[in-house]
């Protein structure tokens, strides 16, 4: 999973970029609002970060130029703004939910789990696969009870195709959404993960459809 | 119980309708007093008159005797014409009733000098029979009748003889005139004033009725005007009672504005006004503080919780802890700025009493900041000439450090600060200048409200929080002095402040 963290405050930016990428995700950084429109107009996030006062564009702004955009990608605000109007504006400017600062981290990240589940719309927080049990919160998965060792990335790649599961995806796809603007991404890296899983997991577990990607179903 | 209302309407009400009671009765009254006086007046010159024709004729000296005794010792009497009610002194009444006598009495020697006997007088003066027909009679020393007219009434027996000689009297419906002719002859000539007094009545009747219905009327009336001169102060009332229970935007609706309730109304207006805008400021302000408080805690809850999430090498604790003191510090001065102000707010730290050189406070901020102008290469050109003011020396050292921490912060690398103090008669000043990134014109009339950044993003970086000139400008402002700004974009800023001199 892929999210833009846009915040110009440099101390917490690097904070909660270091809370989503020890959980796995892929985590790009803008620290202003021009800066943040730009990149989340040019890449599939699978969610954005949002806080509201930023130099160049704000929050506001932001959120309601990716919806005339037609971007659907879930919109999480951040602001210490706690005013009833201020989260109502934010809300109805197009964003899908509201944290005020300071928050728990737990917090965050849980709400970042479920925007990003419903933006697959996969609204229950356990997947079940063919012979095991993808879950959303703990982040594992779990053959005949017990949780198979994954690396983050490995975990990230299984929740993807699990998320869209019986769709075939593509490599590209694939490398925008498991992969941040700073990960070094060798064009073979995705076909190692993918070997990886399938010796944990099962051959059969990651289906490869030549010429168009993979897919569980 | 509570009997007198507290409603001012009714107050008024009841003190209005009383003095008009009051005035129209009295007027009444006196219009009443005025008329019956009048008529009785010229009923009583009738009589006088009357009274005069007779007197020639009964004052001829009579013998010592009046004469024989009426038959029977019965006085000369009258049938009582039919409104008298009083019924007759009964030997009157047992004796036969002569219905008239032509008295052909005694007095016909009294030959008066006029010549005209007292038959012609009675004919002519005291003949009728109907009730309004005056009447006489004449009493004996003894009280017997000695001669009365035709239609002269009965007389109470027990009526004591007058002690005055002349006297007006008034019995039932009769006027009299008694006089005394010689001592022990009384002579009574009245009429009956019946019509009269029902005349009256009915004028005192109409006059309370009219009375009545002016009253009714001007009360009605009264009601309407105290209604129309109250709503007003109902309106102000119930738009007070709005904005208490919490409806600030409501204001009382002006409908006259020139009366003086209007211009009640217009102050009032003018001080929720104000009112709302102090709050509305006091919010702001708030959830400006609350927000500003807010960042620095998320970066300290987000930094620890991630570091502690996991086992981390030592570098990235470091990174951690390093961004929670940068926070802290920020909170910090941020607290110590709020408090700052709010001690202001409150009335300051103490008396402004000390004698302040203002060039030594310019000195010691310079010296402060002077490493961090260092490190960006700023360039300070200070020309400090002696200049003393009164004041605390802590505060006005707040307001020389704030405005060259802002000089340097806002300035460009490599950029250069003028600082300069001056004496100048009643006034000192201190000056400084930079050249840095400037404001536009539309930010500075702000600039010197609390939490105010021209550009939120570029000061905030720097830990300010945008309170360092709203104290600066609180504190000169408790001085007695002014602060004012002028501003180029992209070329810099001057602050000039202005305080009164110490005086020598």
């Amino acid at each position: 999973m892929r999210v833009l963290v846009i915040e110009d405050e440099p101390d917490l930016l690097a904070g909660i970029a270091r809370a989503l990428r020890d959980e796995g995700y892929a985590v790009d950084t803008a620290a202003d609002g021009e800066d943040g429109l730009f990149k989340a107009e040019s890449w599939p996030y699978d969610l954005i970060l949002l806080d509201v006062m930023l130099p160049g564009r704000d929050g506001w702004e932001i959120v309601r130029r990716l919806r005339e955009r037609g971007r659907r990608v879930p919109v999480l605000m951040l602001t210490a703004r706690d005013a009833v109007a201020d989260r109502v504006r934010g809300l109805d400017s197009g964003a899908d939910d509201y944290l005020t600062k300071p928050f728990a981290l737990d917090e965050l990240l849980a709400r970042v789990r479920a925007l990003i589940r419903r933006g697959a719309d996969q609204p229950a927080p356990v997947i079940p696969l063919a012979d095991a049990v993808l879950d959303l919160r703990a982040r594992v998965v779990l053959r005949k009870g017990r949780p198979v060792p994954l690396t983050p990335r490995e975990y990230a790649l299984v929740e993807y195709l699990a998320l869209h599961r019986g769709c075939v995806v593509s490599r590209t796809d694939l490398y925008d959404h498991l992969f941040g603007e700073d990960d070094d991404t060798l064009s073979n890296l995705l076909d190692v993960h993918v070997s990886n899983i399938r010796r944990k997991l099962g051959h059969d577990f990651i289906r490869t459809r030549r010429g168009h990607g993979y897919c569980i179903e | 119980m509570k009997v007198w209302p507290r409603s001012l309407r009714w107050r008024l009400q009841i003190w209005y309708g009383a003095l008009l009671g009051a005035v129209l009765a009295g007027f009444a009254a006196t219009a009443f007093a005025l008329a019956r006086e009048s008529r009785l007046r010229r009923i009583d010159e009738d009589l006088d008159r009357r009274a005069a024709a007779l007197m020639p004729a009964v004052r001829a000296p009579p013998r010592d005797r009046p004469g024989p005794p009426h038959p029977a010792g019965t006085p000369l009497h009258e049938p009582l014409p039919p409104p008298i009610r009083r019924p007759p002194p009964s030997e009157e009444r047992g004796a036969g009733v002569e219905r008239f006598r032509p008295a052909p009495l005694r007095v016909e020697p009294l030959g008066p000098p006029s010549g005209l006997g007292m038959e012609a007088i009675e004919a002519m003066l005291f003949s009728g029979h109907d009730r309004d027909a005056a009447y006489f009679v004449l009493l004996s020393n003894d009280g017997t009748v000695v001669r009365a007219s035709a239609s002269a009434p009965a007389l109470p027996t027990n009526a004591a003889p007058p002690a005055a000689d002349r006297l007006i009297r008034q019995r039932g419906e009769f006027r009299e005139h008694v006089r005394r002719l010689r001592p022990g002859h009384l002579l009574i000539v009245g009429r009956p004033i019946g019509a009269e007094l029902a005349e009256l009545r009915r004028f005192g009747l109409g006059l309370a009725t009219a009375a009545t219905l002016v009253w009714g009327t001007a009360i009605a009336v009264g009601t309407r005007i105290a209604r129309r001169a109250i709503q007003p102060i109902e309106a102000i009332a119930a738009t007070a009672a709005r904005i208490a229970g919490g409806d600030l935007g409501s204001r009382i609706a002006l409908h006259e504005t020139d009366s003086e309730l209007g211009s009640l109304a217009r102050v009032l207006n003018e001080t929720f006004d104000r009112l709302c805008e102090a709050l509305a400021r006091q919010r702001r302000f708030t959830a400006d503080a609350s927000h500003e408080l807010r960042t620095p805690l998320a970066v300290i809850l987000s930094q620890a919780e991630s570091a502690l999430a996991r086992e981390r090498p030592a570098a990235d604790y470091r990174e951690a802890l390093d961004a929670c003191r940068r926070a802290a510090q920020r909170l910090h001065h941020l607290v110590e700025s709020l408090l700052t102000l709010a001690r202001l707010d409150a009335g300051g730290g103490g008396p402004l009493n000390e004698m302040v050189p203002l060039d030594g406070v310019a000195a010691e901020a310079l010296d402060l900041l002077r490493p961090l102008a260092a490190e960006r290469r700023i360039e300070i050109a200070a020309d400090l000439e002696p200049a003393v003011c009164t004041g605390r020396a802590d505060e006005l050292a707040q307001v020389a450090l704030n405005l060259v921490a802002n000089a340097i912060h806002y300035n460009r690398d490599g950029g250069r600060i003028e600082i300069a103090t001056r004496c100048d008669g009643p006034n000192v000043r201190l000056v400084v200048k930079d050249t840095g990134i400037g404001m536009a014109p539309e930010h500075l009339p702000h600039i010197f409200e609390r939490f105010y950044r021209a550009d939120p993003a570029r000061s905030r970086a720097g830990g300010r929080a945008g309170l360092g000139l709203a104290i600066a400008a609180e504190v000169v402002r408790r001085h007695g002095g002014r602060i004012d700004v002028t501003s180029e974009l992209g070329r810099g800023s001057e602050f000039v402040v202005t305080l009164p001199a110490a005086a020598v």
